[in-house]
């Protein structure tokens, strides 16, 4: 089975070769039958790289030592679905599983792709196929997954303790979805370049891809987040690592892919924007990929340190970009410009938009790759954290989310800035409200957390006033507005629900940040602490046994308001022998949208143990606001408009001249 | 066999993905003019739609509707150029389906054929394991133990079983664990004190560290005859280099133990060594006399010999990895002027004072160490 | 305002704004990027009162001390010199004598170097990049074949 999963890996490889060439010449000579080829053989490579990936996971998941990687990386005693999710926990296993999903992509394109014009599936296809294949030959060359021993050893060398976790387990699928998604549209672009022409059809395909990308990689990021926050025992959810940076930077530019490619489809302006927009945003994810893999940054997550491995990517890196771009230079000035608008108009709240993520984007790039810059030119070691990022991400961020509620109530090409401000009122008024309260009834508020928390309102009540203003509240009878609402397109929803859960996310951040409290003390067993008004008895700690661990758990009462115990609290110091490691087990108590978050330290001759709480209000809307962003993400996917039919034989085109609207 | 099968299968799928598409007519597919139109014909639908809903105010949906009836225009009159119709396939298009077709078998079955290797099974665990036990090597026995052991976390009597089998395996950071869960869950015995003792001294290289004497002394607390705790504190006491303690405590051993016990041997060759390093610290210069040392043992004179300088280089070794251990130096120092290896002596003795500079107060000591060992910083 | 009077307003505009990012980001790069040292580099270096510094080496055997609470202090060193570290707060799991460590603060007014993060190694395998570059650098630290 093991060296099925390896043929089928050779063979895949080799289809991406013909997928590559084939329907590149059928598109360069217009022969329809080589064109043809790329369908079938996408698919078909993607059933084998599928098979190849199950071949692994049968083999991590049946312990066969024989394969190194097997070795490598899990142990007999491991729970099963850590032996499964240990496939792709390290170097080789993640980068199959970056191939298994950029096939799956191109899979995607070649089964519904029969409504798109025949030389654009076919180029699409073929850059499809060419990233693909310097990726197999990658694997195959540096990091090849079914490398056997023989004789086989009996026993593996465990997975990373830190790995041996749901959250962290399932977080890179979901990146690596959001991560490969734009593959699709960097490819839709280099096709057009090719070709020299955007066709009407690019945008409408364009946006659903970008959609799904965008939607996976924001998923992705919150669960990493979320994994940081519980298991890394810090309690904190963002450390602008380069790490979580590399996969923050697509995300950026692919929101404002996002946002430009509605502008594209709906008013053929800003083409060429978008263009260049979604080919850096697919290089962005490639620069991420190059950073975690190559062991240039140091992290968690970089598990490949082999030279050859970095200067491979670092290859592919350069073929990509500066292909693409240079194609770009040269063909771009041939592509026709679009429409005319006005600077206050949707457009103009879009082209604003883009322009803020951008730049942030660039920010976030210049701090990640600057510590690498200085090393490299003058060996100096620097590191960039924290506080660079607020002082220039900040304020970049702060006034884009204060207009995001005017855009979508701007009109198209020539909006009225009073007349919108006028509806917004209301969530004005909310807002400001919002920030008084907080300013005036809670104790230790800054002038910073009530601006925070009116901004988190206004971005609340400006999406629902988006909602009402378009299904005509106050305007027309309440049955009418009512059908109104269930009759507005899903798009309407999916915009109002994305800027909902942004204003959600930034809330929850507020909350954190401007009014969570924390203690660090050591205690004895049966000594109790309170924090903002919750009081912990800590009951002592415990020793316990897992399947390849042994632990120490600190178990913690939390005292109700009668007295009685209200919920118990565990953290655990885990030790993992294989690898001799210790991790920390945080406990987190959620009372409604707020977590009592507490984890261990080390003990102390006396018996005493130190711990350190925190007291996180609002601190589930980070992650409660991404789910809701990725609603609305979806919700747009649903948008009948994106589904756009073929053209049938029976109608030419001179019989489906329109006669309404000519001028 | 049923790989080559499967793997024919595989080869022959890929190539009629790429051989139908080719034999097939070609579809004669619709030019891109009608994709476009096709689009455009939707954005007007979904303009009234939105029209019809209030959703835009009637002037914009007019102005909108021009822009989109534009483009339509725009097109048909690009449109009447590219109709250039389809081609005759070329003679080059037909190289490229060929040599595309035969790509799929030659290339795979070439490369897989330089990195795979199809004749070596998969080999599971679980079927590994659930071999007839006589079949089984000891490896394999150890790891059914250990999936029982996974699945019973508490069975202490288990641990107890595995972890001296362990230790005569030489796995010896799984011995200290195994023993310390037989304790944990069996309760505290001398014999598993002592044999984590054992253990951990094992992981240290032979060296008895203070976590290994306090389980040797919990070991004679329990049991005050434990004659594995006795002989390695004993070690300790040598190791330390208190000599004529370790030789004390050596003999008082001999006097309590059982006339059938084990352990006689190897406490006689304790005293020997011992014996013969007090006296070749006496007259260093000259080296020990090799023979001498040879009779007192039971070992071969190339194994004896094999097996001291394996002790010293790790312990040479050690310090390299962990340089700031004043003992250790001290007894790499003594070792070789022991072994007559005058010359790495002083090596060890100049690499010692490095680590803590020449004048520290760890230098000095050193010096005169190695001078009563009759050992000079120079030749 | 004609056409091509707003056309150029907005251009301005723009190079405004991305002359304004730039400015901010080449400020802040000044400002808050924080340099690495080892503690032999100390002295070759000036560094202004409070200026914030990751500070990495090893964790010198035999001088972590644990005291009041929850602080502890320990030296980090490179086995040429070492600097006396405070620190409040919870250490990593990794935390060892004799392991790899990174340490971010700033110096006190009597020279320990009061840090307010402590990153240790978080692999068996590997040290914190810095470090074991420093380490090379001094030639102190081979890598072990694993």
């Amino acid at each position: 089975m093991v060296e099925t999963g390896h043929f089928a890996l050779v063979l895949a490889f080799v289809l991406s070769l013909v997928q590559t060439l084939v329907p590149l010449i059928g598109a360069r000579t217009g022969n329809q039958r080589l064109m043809a080829v790329g369908g079938p053989v996408t698919v078909t490579g993607f059933a084998l790289t599928a098979l190849s990936f199950a071949a692994l996971a049968g083999a991590y998941a049946s312990s066969d030592f024989s394969v190194a990687s097997v070795w490598e990386n899990s142990h007999s005693l491991q729970p099963l679905i850590y032996k499964i999710t240990g496939t792709w926990g390290n170097h080789e296993g993640s980068m199959l599983l970056w191939v298994l999903i950029l096939t799956f992509f191109g899979a995607l394109v070649a089964a519904f792709g029969s409504n798109l014009p025949a030389t654009l599936r076919a180029n699409v296809l073929a850059v499809q196929g060419a990233i693909g294949a310097t990726f197999f030959l990658f694997i195959l060359a540096t990091s090849n997954p079914f490398t056997r021993l023989n004789p086989a050893p009996i026993e593996g060398r465990d997975l990373n303790p830190i790995l041996q976790d749901l959250g962290l387990a399932i977080h890179p699928p979901f990146l690596y979805l959001g991560y490969v998604g734009f593959s699709i549209c960097f490819s839709f672009s280099v096709a057009a370049l090719i070709e020299g022409r955007i066709d009407a059809s690019w945008a409408r395909w364009v946006r659903p891809w970008t959609l799904v990308a965008w939607m996976f990689l924001t998923g992705g990021i919150a669960m990493g987040s979320y994994w940081a926050y519980y298991e890394l025992g810090w309690g904190g959810f963002w450390f602008w690592d380069p790490v979580e940076n590399a996969s923050f930077m697509p995300w950026l530019a692919g929101t404002a892919l996002l946002h430009s490619a509605i502008v594209m489809e709906k008013r053929s302006a800003l083409k060429i924007w978008t263009l260049l927009l979604a080919i850096l945003t697919f290089s962005l994810s490639l620069l991420g990929t190059f950073l975690v893999r190559s062991g240039v940054l140091t992290s968690v997550h970089a598990f490949a340190t082999d030279p050859t491995r970095g200067v491979f990517i670092l290859c592919i890196l350069t073929l990509f970009i500066g292909g693409s771009l240079a194609l770009f230079a040269l063909r771009a000035p041939r592509l026709t410009a679009g429409g005319l608008f006005h600077p206050i108009s949707r457009e103009g709240a879009l082209v604003l938009n883009n322009l803020f993520l951008t730049t942030a984007t660039a920010t976030v790039l210049v701090g990640t790759l600057y510590p690498l810059a200085v090393e490299a030119l003058s060996g100096g070691k620097i590191s960039v954290g924290a506080p660079f990022f607020n002082l220039t991400f900040g304020p970049l961020m702060l006034p884009l989310l204060v207009v995001v509620p005017f855009g979508p109530l701007l009109a198209w090409k020539r909006g009225d800035v009073f007349a919108v401000a006028q509806r917004l009122m209301a969530a004005f008024a909310a807002a400001l409200l919002a920030m008084l309260v907080t300013g005036l009834f809670i104790d230790g508020a800054s002038v910073f957390a009530a601006l925070g928390v009116g901004l988190a309102f206004w971005l609340v009540c400006g999406a629902l006033t988006d909602l009402a203003v378009k299904s005509g509240f106050g305007n027309v009878a309440p049955s009418i507005m009512l059908r109104r609402f269930a009759g507005l397109p899903r798009s309407v929803f999916g915009t109002a629900l994305a800027h909902l859960g942004l204003g959600l996310t930034v809330l929850g951040i507020v909350g954190t940040l401007c009014f969570g409290t924390e203690k660090i003390l050591s205690m004895h067993a049966g000594e109790s602490v309170e924090l903002s008004g919750h009081t912990l008895r800590f009951e002592g700690l415990y020793p316990a046994q897992g399947p390849n661990y042994s632990e120490d758990r600190g178990r913690f009462s939390l005292i109700g308001a009668d007295g009685g115990i209200a919920a118990e609290i565990t953290s655990a110091k885990r030790f993992f022998p294989v690898r001799q490691m210790t991790t920390t087990e945080s406990g987190i108590e959620t009372l409604g949208f707020s977590q009592l978050y507490l984890s261990l330290g080390d003990e102390g001759t006396d018996g005493s143990v130190v711990v350190r709480l925190w007291w996180k209000p609002l601190v589930t809307l980070i992650w409660g606001g991404a789910f809701v962003m990725m609603a609305g993400a979806a919700m747009s996917l649903l948008d009948r408009r994106l589904r756009v039919g073929a053209p049938s034989r029976r109608r030419k085109p001179a019989a489906t001249m329109p006669s309404a609207g000519v001028p | 066999m049923l790989f080559w099968v499967i793997a024919a299968i595989l080869t022959l799928g890929a190539s009629l993905a790429v051989l139908l598409p080719l034999a097939g007519g070609g579809k004669g597919a619709s030019t891109s003019s009608d994709h476009d139109l096709e689009v455009y014909r939707d954005q007007l639908a979904e303009l009234e739609r939105d029209a019809a809903r209030g959703l835009i105010q009637p002037a914009e949906a007019e102005e909108a509707r021009a822009e989109i009836a534009r483009r339509i225009l725009r097109l048909g009159s690009a449109g009447q150029a590219d109709a250039s119709g389809t081609r005759q396939p070329s003679t080059m298009v037909r190289l490229v389906a060929t040599a595309a077709v035969l790509a799929v078998p030659l290339l795979s079955w070439g490369v897989y054929s330089q990195l795979g290797s199809p004749d070596f099974p998969s080999q599971p665990l679980a079927e590994r394991l659930a071999k007839n036990p006589a079949d089984s090597s000891v490896d394999e026995l150890v790891a059914r133990a250990e999936a029982h052991l996974a699945a019973n976390p508490s069975d202490g009597r288990g641990w107890d079983v595995l972890a001296p089998i362990y230790l005569r395996l030489q796995r010896y950071s799984d011995a200290v664990t195994a023993y310390r869960n037989a304790i944990r869950f069996g309760g505290d015995t001398a014999a598993r004190e002592a044999g984590l003792g054992e253990a951990i001294a094992n992981v240290a290289g032979g060296i008895v560290t203070a976590d290994a004497q306090s389980a040797f002394e919990q070991a004679l607390k329990l049991d005050p005859a434990n004659p594995k705790a006795s002989f390695y504190l004993a070690m300790a006491l040598a190791q330390e280099g208190r000599l004529p303690e370790a030789t004390a405590a050596w003999q008082k051993m001999l006097t309590l133990l059982p006339p059938d016990s084990p352990w006689h041997g190897a406490v006689e060759q304790a005293l020997a060594e011992a014996g013969n390093r007090s006296v070749a610290a006496g007259k260093p210069t000259k080296g020990p006399d090799a023979a001498a040392v040879d009779a007192a043992s039971s070992m071969s004179p190339q194994d004896r010999q094999a097996m001291i300088d394996t002790m010293v280089a790790g312990l040479d070794q050690k310090l390299r990895e962990n340089p700031r251990d004043t003992e250790g130096w001290m007894r790499l120092i003594r070792s070789y002027a022991v072994l007559g290896k005058a010359k790495e002596a002083r090596d060890a003795l100049h690499r010692g004072i490095a680590v803590f500079g020449a004048d520290s107060e760890e230098a000095k000591k050193f010096t005169a160490f190695a001078a009563s060992l009759g050992l000079t910083a120079t030749e | 305002m004609t056409r091509k009077q707003k056309r150029l307003s907005v251009i301005v505009g723009g190079l405004a704004f991305l002359g304004a990012a730039t400015g901010l980001t080449f400020y802040a790069l000044g400002q808050k990027a924080s340099y690495f040292y080892m503690p032999a580099d100390l002295t070759t270096a000036s560094l202004q009162p409070g200026q914030r510094i990751r500070l990495g080496g090893l964790i010198e055997k035999g001088t972590i001390v644990r005291g009041q609470g929850t602080t502890v202090a320990f030296s980090v060193t490179d086995t040429h010199k070492s600097v006396k570290v405070t620190y409040t707060g919870i250490l990593p799991d990794l935390f060892r004598e004799e392991q790899g460590v990174i340490t971010e603060g700033t110096f006190g007014s009597d020279g320990t170097f009061v840090a307010d993060s402590v990153l240790a190694k978080h692999d068996e395998r590997y040290m914190p990049k810095e470090v074991a570059d420093g380490l090379k650098a001094k030639g102190v630290w081979q890598e072990s074949t694993n």
